[in-house]
């Protein structure tokens, strides 16, 4: 029975999605807008489609993906590590706990020139500004998860022979990994957005690049293939996400409905 | 021969709360546990039988006093003591066998080695057929098995249980008891057990300890040997009830004190 | 003193261009931004640009709670409202904000328009789906009441449910802000006309970097400064929570 609410949900949720594209299609043709404002649903993907083919926007996809997926990795990595110290070394949290509750409400964007001024207009000028926005989060939920880890499970793993280097590896990370992993999700579309936004500032190639030069140029149908195009990837990661952590976390009660 | 008993000695213990005032909670606690025997610390919430228990098991520093085992002083936590907690403790991304499996793995023992023994704890606690759940599907009664499970596996010469069936319902935590004499009877061992729970203390141990509010001091301690060939005369016997209410008048008074202390 | 590790950067700022650990023209000492800064209040771009900036952020972020309120809360009280949102909701929320920014460009060129736009709609999605959640969540037991009592649904919708899904609103409304500052920074530098987000770009490619990090610190501090007199404003508001 619950199979079949969620079968009839999700084609429920496809039916609607259809009908709004049905309905951007007709307004579009009714030219309710001009075709400047409103390029069809139709023109749209076609022109998405002829992108494809001429072979100019996979590799710009690709190249927005590898930045930000760079810029994710160095966030992750950073991220947890500094949020674990902070939740062990009490001169770390003490070091790090103001920075971070600073760093995390500035729209850390500002910064963009200033990395530019340190780093120029290249590749590693973008990841590690997608890094420094995305690792606020990271941290922010790698330190709870750190600190929450019970310490009863500890006690019992040291009563069973652990050593210390145990304790972090073997008891202490796999516990705290739900919720570490849920700062990882929150962080990678962040990584994704600054990465797109930073293309669009400074150029350098990649989706945003192409995004702004299409505007530049009034292409309209341009900008809506790659807003498209974007939100396609995006989705793509989301759901990549929800399904690595489905898999890491088959143990876990929220997967055990 | 060396003593091969628990002893405290004197034993205090202070509590520093991150915010606020530091709180004495154990005052020149002195206590013997025999070898093999079942004690149980029994007194009100707050009375520090829980830290006496941590600190036995080495998880706390003994600042003041001291605590031995067998002839030795306790340096920190050891697969000589083995615990069970209330909260089970069990390690949800591990199946029931590797749960178990944890302490001989740190143990370094041969594979064939281990496999048998788990195999041989998973029929004892009755979990045939959930080897391989996780935790997250068993069911409360379930999942303490397997903790029990999990620190029999190394075979402690002690067994540390701190309030281990307060989070079961009234009937599973019955057939644990039948379970826990079950399985002390086959393996002897020297158990100590944290309850406030006067008749679950009374029908598990061999000696009753009564401690005080906080600051936790011994009160009293109570002979509770029964014999144990036929448990169900046990509960119905007129000692098992007077001993009961001999107990209960002495907590009730620390429990009083407690509901008065106690700090919102 | 909880910040005194700021006290350690700040410091470390100030030693290390004047101590030649990093040239001095990528990183001023802190002295020489402070004195930048002081310099553009004074010439009064920091103001001009500033207040710029905050109108259109007020603008954008002000019609997204309105608008993100609203429809969150009719979304989950009355059906209809709720099947004709629902997919596009669906459809816009894994799209990432500033994406939207070209496409709001394009309709509404480099003015202050589009950069409101911007924010709105960028704001618009958290807002909807933290009062669609605060109004869904509210607790059933509470419009019951309300109903048997004789109140009319559009009553028990003012009075109960508003107030009920007030600390989800104001959580998401939170995520708002934090989005708006981020929107309004990349849309200004994309536009590049006016705005602290121009004045930084600018300030930069004219090599005037003593200038543009105090820009940057005085962008990051309104950032940080709002966030904390936000949460001063939510805890006011929800001190009957315990």
């Amino acid at each position: 029975m619950a199979r079949m609410k969620a079968l009839r949900d999700g084609l429920l949720r496809w039916v609607s999605i259809l009908a709004l594209l049905a309905a951007w299609e007709m307004v579009a043709r009714a030219h309710v807008f001009t075709e400047f404002l409103l390029p069809s649903f139709s023109a749209v993907m076609t022109r998405l489609a002829d992108d494809v083919i001429s072979g100019e926007l996979l590799p710009g996809i690709g190249l927005t993906l590898y930045r930000a997926l760079a810029g994710f990795a160095f966030a992750a990595g950073a991220g947890v590590t500094i949020g674990i110290l902070i939740a062990r070394l009490p001169l770390a949290r003490w070091f790090f706990d103001p920075l971070v509750s600073i760093g995390l409400p500035m729209p850390k964007i500002a910064f963009l020139q200033i990395f530019v001024l340190w780093f120029g207009v290249f590749d590693s000028t973008k990841i590690l500004m997608a890094a420094f926005s995305a690792v606020f989060p990271v941290i922010v939920s790698s330190a709870a998860a750190a600190e929450g880890v019970e310490r009863v499970m500890l006690w019992s793993a040291l009563s069973l022979g652990a050593g210390r280097r145990h304790l972090l590896w073997e008891i202490a990370l796999p516990a705290a990994l739900p919720q570490i992993f849920t700062g990882l999700q929150v962080a990678l579309p962040i990584a994704l957005i600054v990465e797109i936004v930073s293309e669009m500032a400074t150029g350098g190639g990649g989706i945003g690049d192409a995004i702004n030069m299409q505007m530049r140029f009034a292409d309209s149908p341009g900008v809506f293939s790659g807003i498209v195009a974007i939100a396609i990837v995006g989705s793509i990661l989301v759901k990549a996400m929800e399904l690595i952590r489905r898999r890491l976390l088959v143990w876990h009660p929220e997967a055990a409905r | 021969m060396t003593d091969s008993g628990i002893f405290f000695r004197e034993v205090s213990h202070t509590y520093r709360p991150p915010r606020g005032q530091p709180v004495l909670a154990l005052d020149r606690v002195s206590l013997e546990v025999r070898e093999k025997e079942f004690l149980a610390l029994l007194g009100p919430s707050g009375c520090g039988k829980s830290t006496l228990l941590y600190l036995l098991g080495g998880f706390l520093p003994v600042e003041a006093g001291s605590i031995s085992v067998a002839g030795r002083p306790v340096a920190g936590p050891g697969p000589d003591r083995g615990i069970v907690f209330q909260n089970f403790a069990l390690y949800p991304w591990k199946t029931v066998r590797q749960n178990i499996l944890y302490g001989l793995e740190k143990q370094r023992r041969p594979r064939a080695e281990r496999e048998q023994r788990t195999r041989e704890l998973i029929e004892l606690v009755h979990l045939d057929g959930f080897e391989n759940s996780f935790p997250a599907q068993l069911s409360g009664g379930m999942k303490q098995r397997v903790a029990i499970a999990r620190t029999l596996a190394i075979d402690p010469a002690i067994l540390l249980m701190d309030e281990p069936f307060g989070a079961l319902d009234a009937q599973t935590r019955a057939l644990m008891h039948e379970e826990l004499l079950a399985i002390i009877r086959r393996t002897p061992k020297t158990v100590v057990f944290v309850t406030h729970d006067v008749r679950e203390a009374v029908y598990l141990a061999d000696r009753v300890a009564v401690m005080s509010a906080r600051p936790g001091r011994i009160k009293e301690i109570v002979e509770t040997r029964f014999p144990r060939d036929r448990p169900e005369d046990v509960v119905r016997s007129p000692d098992f009830a007077e001993k009961v209410d001999y107990l209960w008048q002495l907590v009730r008074d620390e429990a009083i004190i407690a509901q008065g202390t106690r700090t919102p | 003193m909880r910040y005194a590790p700021l006290l350690l950067v700040a410091l470390a700022w100030e030693a290390a261009p004047r101590l030649g650990l990093v040239r001095a023209d990528t990183l001023p000492p802190l002295s020489v931004v402070a004195h930048a800064w002081v310099g553009l209040l004074v010439s009064g771009d920091l103001v001009s640009q500033g207040l710029s900036s905050l109108e259109n952020l007020v603008a954008g972020l002000a019609l997204g709670i309105v608008v993100g309120v609203a429809l969150g809360i009719l979304m989950a009280w009355y059906r209809p409202v709720e099947v004709l949102v629902n997919p596009l909701v669906r459809v816009l929320y894994p799209l990432p904000r500033s994406a939207l920014i070209p496409v709001m460009i394009l309709w509404l060129g480099l003015g202050a328009a589009s950069k409101i736009a911007s924010v709105f709609l960028g704001c618009l999605l958290p807002v909807v789906l933290s009062a669609y959640n605060g109004a869904r969540g509210v607790d059933q037991v509470l419009v019951w009441s309300a109903l048997a009592a004789g109140a009319s649904r559009r009553r028990v919708l003012w009075e109960v449910v508003l107030p009920a899904a007030m600390p989800e609103i104001l959580a998401g409304v939170r995520n708002a802000l934090a989005l708006s500052f981020i929107l309004l920074v990349a849309a200004e530098f994309v536009t590049g006309q006016r705005g602290l987000g121009y004045l930084i770009s600018f300030l930069g490619e004219g090599g005037v970097y003593d200038a543009m990090f105090a820009g940057v610190i005085t962008v990051s501090a309104v950032g940080f400064f709002a966030d904390r007199l936000y949460l001063m404003l939510m805890g006011w508001m929800l001190r009957w929570r315990e």
